[in-house]
C-alpha cells in the first residue's frame, strides 16, 4: 500500500474509531482493521487490480462504483469469515466523514406510537448486547451461471459470508419504542448516497416482515468479529437479518420505519429482489405483478477445501470440506460426489453454532485413479429441500442460483 | 463462376476484375472505418451528462470533441476502460460510465432487446437522462461486443488454475 495514497483514509478511520470508543464509553479492539489498500473513494482506477476499500486485496472486485466484490470460495473456509474478506455490496455510496457523537438512529413509521431517536451511546447502554453467527448472502449470488444471462453484478459463487455479529435486538428496540398492533413490516434507511449524485434519490430501502424483525437473532449491530464494522460493511451500524437476502440487512443505518404495509421504499418494487410466482421459461418475460419479494434464502453449500485445481498424488486420502445453510432452516445432511452426480457419499455435519449460522461439513476423499474429476457438493436441509445440480428456475434477475458448488480436481 | 469459363481470356479478365474490385474494398476498408475511428474513438466528447439530461434535443452539445491519445487502444480495447474499442465504445464510456464503474457493462452479456431494457430500467428508476440518438449507437455496440453466449444449462469449469496439493 502506497502510504501516502492511504493517509487520508486511515486518519479519518482511526479518528472515526476513537470517536466511536468515546461515544459508547468503551474500547474497541483495534487489531487488524486496517489492511493494505485504503484510499479516498473515487480515486481508485478503472477496472482491473483496484482495491476495496478497508478490504483485502484477494476480493474479485466486480465494481467499483459502487463497490461490488465477492470472496473467492477457498477464502471462505474459516468458521468466522474475517473483516477484510467478507464481500461488500454496495447499491450507493457509503458516508465518508462523520461524526460518530452525532450519529442517532430514529424509529418512525405509521405504526410506531411516537417516533423516537437514539444516539449509540443510548443503543449501546439501554440494551442488552448479543452476539450470534449469522450468514449473510446476496439475493443475486451465482448470478452469473444464469442462461441467458441475467442482468447486474455477475457474482460467482462469493457472495456470502458468516460472521459474528455483535449489537443489540431489534426487538428490543422496537418494544422500547411502543408498536402499534397494525404493523406489517420494516423498512431501513441508510446515510449511503445514491450514484447518480442526486441527493434526493435513495440508492436501496428494503425490510422485513415484523415476523422476521422481531426473531431473536435480528440485531442491530455495531461489530463483526469483535472488531467494529468494515466500513464497505456498514460502518458504524447496521441491520443483520440471518438466511435472508442480504439487501434486507441495512447498512449505515440512521432510521428505521414501522409500517403498516409492506415497505415501499428503493428497491422494494418492480423485479427487485423478487421471483417469478410460478416457474416460467427460460428468457421469457411476465408482468411485475406475477413476482413476489424473496424471503429466505435457498438450501446451499460450498466447498472451500481444497481450492479448486488441485492435482493429487495417487492413493492420497485428503479432507474436502466446506460450509452449507439453508435460510430459516437447518441441514440435515451434506453429500459429496466424485462422478458427476452418480454416486453420493454422505459427509460429516456439525450442527450451526447458533440458529441461522452456517454448518461445517467435512470427508475425506480418495481419488479412484487418473484423471479429471470434479467434486460436487449439495446440501439436504430439514424440510427435505436439496441443492440442485445444474442452475435452479430461470428468472429475469438472476436470483437464488442454488445448484451445487464444483471443483476441479485431477490426479495424473 | 471461373470455373465454368472455358475462355482462358475471360479467366484472366475476371482476374483483373477481381483485382479492381480488391481495390475498392481496401480503399473503403480502410477509409470509412478510419473516418468512423477517428469520429468516434479518437474523439471523445466531452462529459456534458447534466446538460443532455435537461436538453435532451442538444446534439451539437452531445458531439462536441474531446481528443485523447491513441496509442491508449492496444488489441482491440481502449485500455484506460478496458472496453472493446469500436464504434459506440466512446458513448458508452461517457453516459454508462457517468454513474457506475464500467466493469458492470463488461461482465454483462445481453441482446438489443436486453440492452434496451436495463437502459429503460435505469431511466425509469435510476434517473438516467434521455440518450437521444446515441441510444441506438450504444445499444448496437453493446450487443455486437458484449453479447450472449448460449451457455447452456451449466457451463464446463473454467480458468481452472492447476496447483500441486501436497
Amino acid at each position: 500500500m502506497n502510504p501516502k495514497q492511504s493517509s487520508r483514509r486511515k486518519f479519518i478511520t482511526k479518528s472515526a474509531l476513537a470517536a466511536f470508543a468515546a461515544t459508547i464509553g468503551t474500547k474497541i479492539v483495534y487489531g487488524e482493521q486496517m489492511p493494505a489498500g485504503l484510499e479516498p473513494l473515487g480515486l481508485e482506477a478503472e477496472s482491473g487490480g483496484s482495491n476495496v476499500p478497508g478490504k483485502s486485496k484477494l476480493l474479485t472486485v466486480l465494481n467499483s462504483q459502487p463497490w461490488n466484490a465477492e470472496t473467492p470460495a477457498h477464502l471462505l473456509d474459516p468458521d468466522q469469515t474475517p473483516n477484510e474478506l467478507f464481500f461488500v455490496r454496495n447499491n450507493g455510496i457509503p458516508p465518508l466523514d462523520f461524526d460518530l457523537s452525532k450519529w442517532t438512529l430514529t424509529i418512525d413509521g405509521e405504526s410506531v406510537a411516537a417516533s423516537k431517536t437514539y444516539t449509540l451511546q443510548e443503543l449501546y447502554k439501554r440494551f442488552e448486547h448479543v452476539s450470534k453467527h449469522l450468514v449473510m448472502e446476496c439475493g443475486g449470488n451465482g448470478r452469473a451461471e444464469f442462461n441467458p444471462p441475467a442482468s447486474g453484478n455477475q457474482w460467482g459463487v462469493g457472495a456470502v459470508g458468516c460472521a459474528k455479529w455483535t449489537g443489540i435486538r431489534l426487538k428490543d428496540v422496537l418494544e422500547d419504542v411502543g408498536i402499534k398492533d397494525d404493523a406489517v413490516y420494516i423498512g431501513y434507511y441508510g446515510a449511503d448516497t445514491h450514484i447518480n449524485k442526486n441527493p434526493d434519490d435513495i440508492p436501496i430501502s428494503r425490510g422485513v416482515p415484523m415476523k422476521k424483525a422481531l426473531e431473536e437473532e435480528s440485531l442491530i449491530a455495531w461489530a463483526m468479529n469483535d472488531k467494529q464494522l468494515p466500513e464497505m460493511n456498514g460502518y458504524p451500524l447496521r441491520l443483520v437479518f440471518g438466511g435472508w437476502p442480504a439487501s434486507t440487512s441495512g447498512k449505515w443505518l440512521t432510521r428505521i420505519s414501522v409500517r403498516n404495509k409492506v415497505h415501499d421504499g428503493a428497491k422494494m418494487d418492480g423485479q427487485s429482489y423478487r421471483m417469478p410466482k410460478y416457474p416460467i421459461q427460460p428468457g421469457t418475460e411476465i408482468p411485475d405483478d406475477d413476482f413476489e419479494i424473496i424471503e429466505a434464502m435457498p438450501v446451499k453449500s460450498l466447498i472451500t477445501y481444497p481450492k479448486s485445481g488441485a492435482v493429487v498424488p495417487a492413493g492420497k486420502i485428503f479432507e474436502v470440506r466446506g460450509h452449507a445453510w439453508s435460510g430459516d432452516k437447518v441441514v440435515t445432511a451434506v453429500q459429496v460426489s466424485l462422478d458427476f452426480g452418480m454416486h453420493w457419499r454422505k459427509c460429516v455435519l456439525s450442527p450451526p453454532i447458533n440458529r441461522l449460522a452456517w454448518q461445517r461439513w467435512t470427508s475425506q476423499v480418495k481419488l479412484p485413479g487418473k484423471g479429471y474429476y470434479e467434486i460436487w457438493a449439495r446440501a439436504t436441509d430439514e424440510s427435505g429441500n436439496v441443492q440442485p445440480m445444474i442452475v435452479p428456475g430461470w428468472n429475469p434477475h438472476g436470483y437464488l442460483n442454488n445448484a451445487c458448488h464444483r471443483i476441479a480436481v485431477k490426479q495424473v | 463462376m471461373a470455373e465454368l469459363n472455358e475462355n482462358d481470356e475471360d479467366i484472366i479478365r475476371l482476374a483483373g476484375m477481381k483485382k479492381n474490385f480488391a481495390w475498392i474494398l481496401v480503399v473503403f476498408c480502410l477509409i470509412i472505418p478510419t473516418w468512423v475511428f477517428i469520429d468516434t474513438m479518437l474523439v471523445f466528447p466531452e462529459s456534458k451528462a447534466s446538460e443532455t439530461s435537461t436538453q435532451p434535443d442538444s446534439e451539437q452539445i452531445i458531439y462536441e470533441p474531446v481528443v485523447f491519445d491513441s496509442t491508449e487502444i492496444s488489441n482491440g480495447i481502449h485500455i484506460p476502460t478496458g472496453m472493446i474499442a469500436d464504434t459506440g465504445c466512446a458513448e458508452v464510456v461517457r453516459n454508462c460510465g457517468a454513474c457506475h464503474s464500467l466493469d458492470l457493462v463488461k461482465q454483462n452479456r445481453q441482446t438489443k432487446d436486453g440492452w434496451k431494457h436495463i437502459i429503460l430500467w435505469m431511466q425509469e428508476t435510476q434517473k438516467l437522462w434521455d440518450l437521444g440518438p446515441q441510444e441506438e449507437i450504444i445499444v448496437h455496440y453493446l450487443a455486437k461486443n458484449y453479447g450472449p453466449e448460449n451457455t447452456g444449462r451449466r457451463p464446463n469449469l473454467q480458468q481452472i488454475e492447476w496447483y500441486q496439493l501436497d
